[in-house]
């Protein structure tokens, strides 16, 4: 049972369609939204396999360990990470206390891969773009952590499975608005979506940290960026809309969340990477500061 | 790579480029120290090949400099040639030429508006002003034929007449692009996140602009008062003028207003020669062959002064033809203006300038010892009167 979890359903190749489906949904929304026709349903698919068939040019100058090794595991920990999140509004495949902890450290290895992978480079572009990297993770990785488990707290668990048990179906986005805003641009800036695409940005450093990667090495990090993005949308609405009970629940609320991704990524021009730190640090942390002492008043005071 | 100096090329190949130039930005951490510029990837020999082709067919040749303002090119050598025949266009040709010109000015900037905002990563408005630039491009290609090359000029005068309905269907268009760009400004002057970008970057003061030498809209965004329809009226500008548009801040967000703010003078002047037209015919006679003398023609293209020198020893084809397009008096400001900035904004108050690579690259230097050579205004000065001669 446990291998068909972990390749089948709701692990492996289930999350990897439902990536590849859902970065579709929010490229054909961007593009409708900029009044473009956008790509078509299997466009996804086809640039990954393609780039799978593609050779990968190891350039001179790397460690060809790492630059092998660091796309692989940045998916493995996106579909690793998928094993915990109740995906298509089922329980968890698996769950143990504390993997709500596990999880974030999971998302996190894809951002961490992405910039050694650029600094494993000699590219100038790639170092830059790593740099940008590593400085956008240390900027919304402690607001974004704060705003996931601020539900935990309320919940008094570090499960996921439990936390969502405890809301008990209550939207817990409506007594934490700020975290849930928090988790949802955190995310973004996680995914390196725009606005939050400073290490990224093609007009000035070509692809950031991933310039150098070409064939199968590209669709590996792709593939896990499709994956977060799914295991992200479904924690947000896991925690914040009052849980995923069935597959189509879970359907209508992370589709949601999508359109608001994508709203988002159309309406704002590029943030500078300065602007970026700035911004998280200057309110991102300090309000879902602001509302965890609040929590943690209440629980105190109640 | 030198040591403690971290370099990152733009280009000659770069996603930021729609056309080859090279770029070295020196930066310390995200912050630009030092900048340098090199051009003359895409030299093509034009001015050399409008020797051995006779005047009429440089028109050909000549509205192929730029891909954007074509118009603008031919009509600088039409005029320029003219005034070595002594030939003057009849007055519904010169209107009918600076029709084009404003439409001209309108999809240029308008394309403009989209690349500098993709530039930024804002490509929701870069989608839709391009959309919109379709208009004016379908207004121009009813008028005559092409999208690009409108080739509207003969020697002497146009090709083509603007009969009622054509009239119609551009008022129409203006006012659907008036509406629209309306909007463009207020997102350029109004959006909190794209002022980010756009507001105190790559500020240049009047004095600086004068000093770089730049114009066109750079420089009118600096508070330069300098519009060759203005001062130096050609065509009919004398009978249908347009107003100068210049703002005072010096930094990006200007440069948007100035250029946006542009587009409502040229549909103003549009309908104003719509309505105004003067009738005549459309082309004078032009003599095969040029008296000798020497011709200089001044043209506001939509970047700025663009200038044409004609020499003529009297045959069927020119002796010299020199073309200074106005990016390049504008590439000079953005070395020194990225200094300090972000490497972010770099590619940015590049973009301001508007740069067209392929028009302004007309000669090659390349020098064997050591790459960098560095040549002061005097020397400038004594290299172009040597060349003169």
């Amino acid at each position: 049972m446990s291998i068909i979890a972990l390749l089948i359903f709701p692990g492996g190749l289930f999350v990897l369609a439902c990536g590849l489906a859902y970065e579709w949904v929010d490229r054909k929304l961007i593009a409708r939204f900029q009044n473009r026709v956008g790509p078509r349903w299997f466009q996804p698919a086809a640039d990954t396999f393609k780039l799978l068939a593609k050779e990968e040019v190891v350039p001179a100058g790397v460690n060809p360990g790492l630059f092998t090794w660091l796309p692989i595991v940045a998916l493995a920990g996106a579909l690793t990470a998928a094993l915990y999140v109740p995906m298509a509004g089922l329980a968890p495949a698996f769950s143990f206390p504390g993997d709500l902890i596990v999880t974030l450290y999971l998302l996190s290895l894809l951002t961490l891969c992405t910039g050694l992978a650029g600094a494993n480079t000699l590219d100038r572009f790639s170092i830059v773009g790593a740099v940008r990297t590593l400085t956008q993770l240390f900027s919304y990785e402690a607001p974004f952590m704060l705003a996931l488990l601020s539900p935990a707290i309320v919940a008094g668990s570090w499960q996921i499975s439990e936390i969502i048990g405890q809301s008990s179906g209550q939207w817990v986005l409506l007594s934490q608005p700020i975290s849930f805003v928090v988790a949802l641009i955190g995310l973004m800036g996680k995914l390196e979506l725009p606005p939050f695409d400073a290490p990224e940005a093609e007009t000035e450093i070509v692809a950031g940290a991933l310039t150098e990667y070409s064939g199968r090495g590209y669709a590996l990090f792709r593939l896990g960026r499709d994956v977060e993005l799914l295991v992200g949308l479904t924690l947000i609405a896991a925690l914040y809309l009052g849980g995923l009970s069935n597959p189509l629940d879970f359907l209508v609320k992370t589709v949601g969340l999508l359109v608001i991704l994508a709203l988002i990524q159309t309406l704002f021009a590029r943030l500078r990477i300065d602007q970026t730190v700035g911004l998280w640090w200057r309110y991102g942390a300090l309000l879902v500061l602001a509302q965890l002492a609040v929590i943690v008043g209440t629980r105190l005071v109640v | 790579m030198e040591a403690n100096k971290f370099i990152v090329p733009i280009g000659p190949q770069h996603p930021a480029l729609k056309e080859p130039g090279h770029f070295e930005f020196t930066v310390d951490g995200e912050v630009v120290t030092d900048a340098t510029i090199r051009l003359g990837y895409v030299h093509r020999g034009v001015e050399r090949g409008t020797e051995d082709r006779t005047w009429v067919q440089n028109l050909y040749l000549i509205e192929r400099i730029c891909g954007i303002c074509s118009h603008i090119h031919a009509t600088a050598y039409a005029l320029g040639v003219e005034k070595l025949a002594g030939v003057s266009a009849p007055p519904r040709a010169q209107a009918i030429r600076e029709l084009f010109c404003e439409l001209e000015r309108i999809h240029s900037h308008l394309l403009w508006v989209g690349v500098a905002a993709h530039e930024a990563g804002f490509d929701a408005l870069f989608m839709y002003s391009w959309r919109d630039r379709e208009t004016v491009m379908d207004l121009l290609e009813g008028l005559s034929g092409n999208r690009v090359h409108y080739s509207c000029n003969v020697l002497g005068g146009v090709k083509f007449d603007i009969d009622d309905t054509q009239r119609d269907t551009i008022l129409r268009g203006l006012e659907f692009l008036e509406q629209r760009t309306q909007h463009y400004l207020d997102v350029v002057t109004n959006d909190a996140a794209f002022l980010r970008r756009t507001r105190g970057v790559g500020v240049m003061t009047r004095e600086q602009a004068i000093e770089y030498g730049t114009v066109g809209p750079v420089a009118r965004a600096s508070g330069v008062e300098r519009d060759v329809r203005v001062d130096a009226p050609y065509l009919a500008y004398d009978q249908f003028p347009v107003k100068t548009i210049t703002d005072t801040a010096g930094d990006l967000e200007a440069r948007f207003a100035v250029r946006v703010r542009e587009l409502f003078e040229s549909y103003r002047v549009i309908r104003e020669i719509l309505d105004n037209l003067p009738r005549s015919e459309l082309a004078a006679k032009m003599p095969r062959k040029i008296p000798p003398g020497e011709a200089i023609s001044r043209v506001e293209a939509p970047r700025g002064e663009l200038f044409y020198f004609i020499k003529s020893n009297g045959g069927e084809k020119p002796e010299r033809v020199k073309v200074r397009t106005p990016s390049i008096c504008n590439f000079g400001s953005v070395g020194r203006l990225t200094i300090g900035h972000q490497l972010a904004d770099a590619p940015m108050i590049l973009a301001g300038i508007d740069p067209c690579f392929s028009c302004n690259d007309r000669a090659v230097y390349i020098t064997r010892n050591g790459d960098t050579q560095r040549w002061s205004w005097d020397d400038l000065c004594r290299y172009g009167v040597a060349n003169a001669e």
